[in-house]
Order: structure tokens, then sequence, then C-alpha cells
């Protein structure tokens, strides 16, 4: 096969003053997502453009599902870990409602007990939705709990219509759907109708009729009123790539909803799974095609594979804006303790951003160069923004110092409370032995050292952790 | 009760693992006595315990000979009321 031939030369631009390239990393953000043109699609033979950057100018948002996809994947929450994970999320949304609604199953005492309590803590936002079957009955549920919006189940694929739902024809699904829909309306409830399955729905033939229908009966209320749409990616077959067909492709599904039926961005929501570890890519390109919502989950945990990670939503929101709109982004790490120590929530160390590992550089020569500067290893600025500042992991090459770092650093000494090199020599001591004596020749893990801290520092072990 | 000095040179004997007849007030822990980084910690840290005190670490570490150990010693020991 014959080379690619170059069509263009590049001559070595030199100067002395290094370029860190800061209006794309500024560090104290995250790195910015920033476009140079539109976004182009071809659809049904027309070329299409997308504006990338009108998600600085709509109301992009994050809605949250962790109560429930989320709780498909795991035992149930109690309703104290629910009403505590709901402060946190009001807390981390900030006062602008970034994260701008969750949703509840309204089913059990149990979930009206954990509907009440996290309303009456009193904050708008995330405002609480509820979810229900599309069966007319289930607004009652609704009514009673005194909300203004829930999603219902109006699944779209044929699997789902013929396989699972039994209708005999797609018209009597959509009728029924219909009345479910009317029923919300009577009740005084905005509905939110979940496509389920979409990724493998007939568009043509049911969903953009039903959803065309969905809109002549909205423009029956005020706008308020008006039917949501969730897309529902349920088995993650959702594509981002230009190109791709239906109904596969996000951007061109959300272009049919979007500017064939006249769904408004703020009334399009995107619901991904993560099957084919697409999920979060997923999400953030429904953003910048005309979904103003992306429905996210903590730690990504949802039925199967899970949802898009709510806090890798965060971090795309900021990076796509150039701002934090008032998140507290600090919280990702104060719910990640509390979901890992108190709900018991398995967290892979490597996980990003919450992670035990997500900003720690092994390799001795990246140690020396975060020694020189931070930011040659790390994404942002970690301690600024998540409260955890970049580690390194102990090795023959990490010396007393970088055991000390790691000794404060693990028992969360900040300040005058630092532990000097004196009072973790015999640890350090240990350390250097693993290699001189030992020979090893891998890195020291976490658990070894917090093994050592505890059996040659009880004292502080015991101060800092509460544990013997 | 022995003095400062003849505490220090024993104490140093032990953490260096050298004999503590050699020990003299001229020589430098680094350079003489082959104290590596973690010894030098390890050496300070004896010296707290054997007297009972506490000692600033960059100070500390920054006594380079035996016979400087034992007069920053002696200085500690007196600051925070430990007879010597």
């Amino acid at each position: 096969m014959p080379a690619t031939t170059a069509t263009k030369k590049f001559p070595l631009v030199d100067t002395t003053e290094p370029n860190r390239m800061e209006g794309t990393f500024p560090y104290d953000l995250p790195p910015l997502i920033k476009f140079d043109g539109p976004l182009v699609e071809q659809i049904d033979g027309e070329t299409v453009e997308f504006d990338p950057n009108s998600v600085k100018t709509r109301d992009i948002n994050i809605t949250d599902t962790t109560f429930r996809d989320g709780q498909q994947a795991r035992p149930p929450y109690t309703i104290d870990q629910m009403v505590k994970v709901y402060d946190m999320l009001a807390k981390l949304s900030g006062p602008n409602g970034v994260i701008r609604q969750t949703e509840f199953f309204l089913y059990t005492k149990n979930d009206r007990e954990t509907l009440d309590r996290c309303r009456a803590l009193g904050h708008k936002y995330p405002e609480c939705t509820g979810w229900i079957r599309a069966v007319k009955a289930d607004f009652r549920l609704v009514k009673e709990a005194g909300l203004a919006e829930s999603g219902m189940l109006t699944s779209c694929s044929d699997f789902h219509i013929f396989d699972k739902l039994k209708f005999k024809s797609r018209k009597e699904c959509m009728d029924s759907y219909c009345e479910v829909v009317d029923a919300a309306f009577e009740a005084g409830v905005r509905p939110r109708c979940h496509l389920e399955d979409l990724t493998r729905a007939d568009l043509d033939g049911f969903v953009l009729p039903f959803v065309e229908r969905l809109m002549e009966m909205s423009s029956q209320v005020p706008e308020e009123k008006g039917v949501k749409i969730r897309l529902c990616d349920t088995m993650g077959f959702g594509i981002s790539y230009p190109g791709v067909e239906l109904p596969r492709s996000i951007p061109k599904l959300i272009y049919k909803l979007n500017k064939e039926c006249g769904v408004p961005s703020a009334r399009l929501e995107w619901h991904g799974h993560n099957d084919f570890h697409k999920v979060h890519t997923n999400g953030g390109t429904a953003w910048l095609y005309g979904c103003d919502a992306v429905n996210a989950t903590l730690f990504g945990f949802g039925e199967r594979t899970g949802n898009p990670p709510l806090e890798g939503a965060v971090f795309e929101y900021i990076a796509l804006l150039g701002k934090t709109n008032g998140l507290n982004t600090n919280m990702v790490t104060e719910i990640a303790d509390y979901m890992k120590e108190e709900v018991g929530l398995p967290i892979p160390d490597s996980y990003p951003f919450v992670g035990k590992h997500f900003n720690t550089t092994r390799a001795g020569i990246h140690a020396g160069g975060l020694r020189q500067n931070e930011q040659i290893y790390n994404i942002f600025d970690t301690e600024k923004l998540l409260g955890r500042p970049p580690k390194v992991a102990i090795t023959d090459k990490s010396g007393a110092d970088g055991t000390t770092i790691w000794i404060n650093d693990f028992l969360k000494l900040k300040g005058d409370n630092k532990i000097s090199k004196i009072k973790c020599h015999k640890v350090c001591r240990w350390v250097m032995d693993q290699y001189e004596v030992d020979g090893r020749l891998t890195a020291i893990s976490d658990q070894e050292l917090e093994a050592k801290v505890k059996e040659l520092m009880p004292d502080h072990y015991a101060k800092a952790t509460g544990k013997k | 009760m022995p003095s400062v000095e003849d505490r220090v040179k024993a104490v140093t004997a032990r953490v260096l693992k050298v004999d503590a007849d050699s020990v003299k007030s001229e020589q430098n822990f680094g350079s003489d006595l082959g104290a590596e980084s973690v010894q030098s910690i390890e050496l300070v840290a004896s010296f707290e315990e054997e007297f009972g005190i506490e000692m600033d670490e960059d100070a500390a570490l920054s006594v380079d000979t035996v016979g400087g150990a034992v007069d920053f010693i002696t200085k500690v020991c007196q600051e925070q009321g430990v007879s010597v």
C-alpha cells in the first residue's frame, strides 16, 4: 500500500517560553471543550448544521435518576440514606439548579415517606418528580403526592409494544398511552413520556406519529404542562458519530423530535445506558444536538451496565459552558465518601473523579514531574474542585518525604495537624527495607501501607480513623 | 546517671549499628558514620524517645555532628524542662 502523501509543511515554531494553552486548560476548571465550527449531518438527503455553542445559551441541565434507575441496580437504599443523598445533591446542584430534577418511585409507603422527607428539606433543586407505569390509575399516586410532573413508561420499540406489553397493534398501543397522557392532564400533572427502547424503534412507523400526537395534545394545555419527551436508549444502542443511520443516530433522533415534531429543547431529555461503554459521551452528544436535559445517576449506577455518571455530566457541563454556574463540585467527593463508607457502594479505585487512585501517579518519573509542577500529571486543580490533591504511589524512589506525604494524606491531616517524618520513621523504614532488604520491585499498595500505619503508628491511626 | 554525650553516643551506635566506643563528638552522622536519609530520621526519633522530648524536625535534621546533637538536645531539654 502506498504511503500517504504529505500535503503541507510544518515549520518548527521555536520559543523559550512554554505555551501551556491556558485558554483551553485553565487548571482551575476542567479542560474546556471548544468548537471551531458547526456539527454537520446528512438527514434525509439534506445537509443539516447544528450549532454546538448553543449549549451556552440554552438552559442545559442534568436530571437525576439515582433513586429510580440507580436503585434498580442494587439493594434498596434506606430512607435515611436517600434523604441524605438528596440533600447532598441539592448542595452539589447549587442555586441555579444545574441538577434540575430527580425522580422517585411512588408505589410503597417507604417511597412516599422518602419523597415527603426530601421535600421537607425545602430545597428548590433538584425538583422532585415521580415515575409510574403508563396506567391511568397510577396518576392518583402522583396527584396524592402533590407532584407537578411524573415520568411514565411509553415504550416504543416493537420488542416492547408487541412482545412485552402484548398490544395487538401499534394503534392500540398509541391510544392506550394517549389515554394516560390525558389522565395526567386531567390530574394537572405534567407527563414526561419515556420513549423506552427508542434506539431500536421504528421512527417513521410509530415514534414520530406518537410524538406528533403528543404535541397536538400538548397544544391544549399551558406550555409548562406540555408533554416532555425522554429519549431512552434502553439498551445502550445509541451512537454519537456523524453519519450513522436511524434509529441508532443520536443527532438524527434529536433532530427528528426537535425540528420535525417541534418538541422544544427544554422538553427533551436523554436517558442512556452503558452497555457499549458509550454512555457518558452519548449524554454529552445529546446536549450538543438539542436535548436540554441529560438524565444521570451518581457514579453511573443503574440497570445492568448503568447510566451516565452524574459526576461525569457535572464536569462535562462545566467544560462545555466554561463556568461552574453555581455547582459545588466538592460535594462530588463528599457524596462519594458517603456512598462508599455509609452505603457500602463499591467504587473502583481507578474510577474517574472519585476513585481512590483517580489522580495518583505511580511511575517515579511522573512523580518527579508532579513535584515540579502538579499540572504536568493532574487533569485539573483536583484539590480546588474535588478536595483531592494529586497523590504519588509509594516506591523505592519515594523516600521518607514521599512516605510521610502519603501517611498525612491517608490520615486526612492538613496544616498544623500534619505529622512529621520523625513520627513516621517506622513506616519509612519498612518501606526502605522492602526494597533494600527484601529486593522488592513493585510499588507498595495502599492496603499494605494502611496495614503498616495501623501496626506501626497505632495511636495516630486510631485518632485519625476512629478505628483500632 | 550517664551524661547527655554518653546517651547520644549510645543511641547513635544502636541506630547506625556501629561500635559505641568508636563514636566521637566531631564525627559527622552522614559522611563519617554512614547515616542515610531514613537513618537520620530514626536517629532523631530515637533521641526524642531517649530524652522524652519533642524536637523541631527541620532544626533537628540540620544538626550534622554528634557534638552538635549533644548541644542541641541539651538546649531542647532545658527549654522543655527535662532534667539531664
